[in-house]
């Protein structure tokens, strides 16, 4: 039942929101502001759902055509703005959420990125991540308005990247790959 | 509605790739749609009734006002650090935004609010960055980010003029 509880933490967590929001409304705006925001839910369930499904479907087909890991050579110290930029791309391309992403920060450097170039990819993964972006972004906010944040966003990665490099700190990976 | 479709195009364009890799390739695609699927489906299910019923609560003058397009610079550094504050993934995120936009907040104030929740996360810092890869990493990456919220903010006021619509489609 706990195991159960927390595997679904999340969603309990909105449901619990949810209700709180139903009720509130219910008390201090009174049925018929339940009933406006009841009907707004389903026409937008009803709008984005398939723009959602469009989204799901070019993401996890994306993810066969694009292959990461083997871009990491080209993103040593010695890259230039050139790594950065590659690695802002590849953090786009990357799916899923921070149990994949934080730890393929670790296999880049491994396989020789600089800080940089990690910088750059989490910074890009977290801001731009075109999974998120499809699936989230376009259907709920609209094609318009995911265009300008996209744009806004864009040179982002790239510039956290350039800032790490001059910063006067170290890093180094840990040394093994935690459990 | 336009957008819509060419979602959808280019959804089937890319499947259409994938497929002609292989067949295993497309059923691997498939299969990881169908998994995003059922694991997104009940969230967006609760996150989407949560946002309209919050939007009735969300007093106007605080979307209007102090995230309002006419907010200027303090809009875009209060809408940076509280994007920061909102914990979750997107199924929090997004119907928030949505709801804010619907009140009349300003297209760059979310901008802002956007990249302040995506780069600064500061609950994504503690559960994940620092567990992963170390509080120096975390460091790092948090100084090197800490000015992009208002700098993705003030581009997307600079964009605006592009997207003469967003203003009025919203309401």
């Amino acid at each position: 039942m706990l195991a159960l509880a927390r595997r679904h933490s999340t969603l309990l967590a909105l449901s619990a929101i949810t209700l709180v929001a139903v009720v509130l409304v219910r008390v201090l705006k009174g049925p018929d502001a339940v009933a406006h925001a009841w009907d707004g839910s389903v026409d937008l369930i009803i709008g984005i759902l398939p723009s959602m499904l469009a989204g799901m479907l070019m993401a996890g087909s994306l993810r066969q055509l694009v292959p990461t890991g083997a871009l990491a050579k080209w993103m040593g110290k010695e890259s230039s703005w050139k790594g950065l930029v590659i690695a802002s791309a590849v953090g786009m391309a990357t799916p899923g959420g921070p149990m994949a992403a934080f730890p393929m920060v670790l296999v880049l450097s491994g396989a020789g990125a600089d800080i940089g170039c990690v910088i750059s990819f989490i910074v890009s993964w977290g801001l731009n991540g075109m999974n998120r972006i499809l699936v989230w972004e376009v259907p709920l906010l609209g094609p318009d308005f995911a265009l300008l944040r996209f744009l806004s966003g864009l040179p982002m990665g790239f510039i956290a990247g350039w800032i790490s490099r001059r910063m006067p700190l170290r890093w180094a990976p840990p040394e093994s790959l935690p459990r | 509605m336009t957008g819509r479709l060419v979602l959808i195009g280019l959804a089937l364009l890319c499947f259409a790739l994938a497929l002609r890799k292989g067949r295993p390739t497309g059923m691997r695609a498939l299969r990881e749609t169908r998994d995003n699927l059922v694991r997104i489906m009940p969230m967006m299910l609760v996150a989407m009734p949560m946002a309209t019923f919050l939007a009735e609560l969300v007093p106007a003058d605080i979307a209007s006002g102090w995230l309002g397009p006419e907010s200027g610079l303090t809009g875009l550094l209060v809408a940076s650090f509280a994007g920061g504050l909102i914990p979750g993934g997107p199924y929090a995120s997004f119907p928030l935004v949505l709801t804010f936009l619907k009140a009349g907040a300003g297209p760059a104030q979310m901008v802002a609010l956007i990249t302040g929740w995506a780069v600064l996360a500061f609950h994504r810092v503690v559960m994940w960055e620092i567990p992963v890869l170390g509080g120096r990493f975390a460091l790092v990456r948090t100084l090197s980010s800490l000015a992009l919220p208002l700098l993705a903010g003030l581009i997307a006021e600079a964009l605006m003029p592009l997207f003469p619509h967003l203003l009025a489609g919203m309401r």
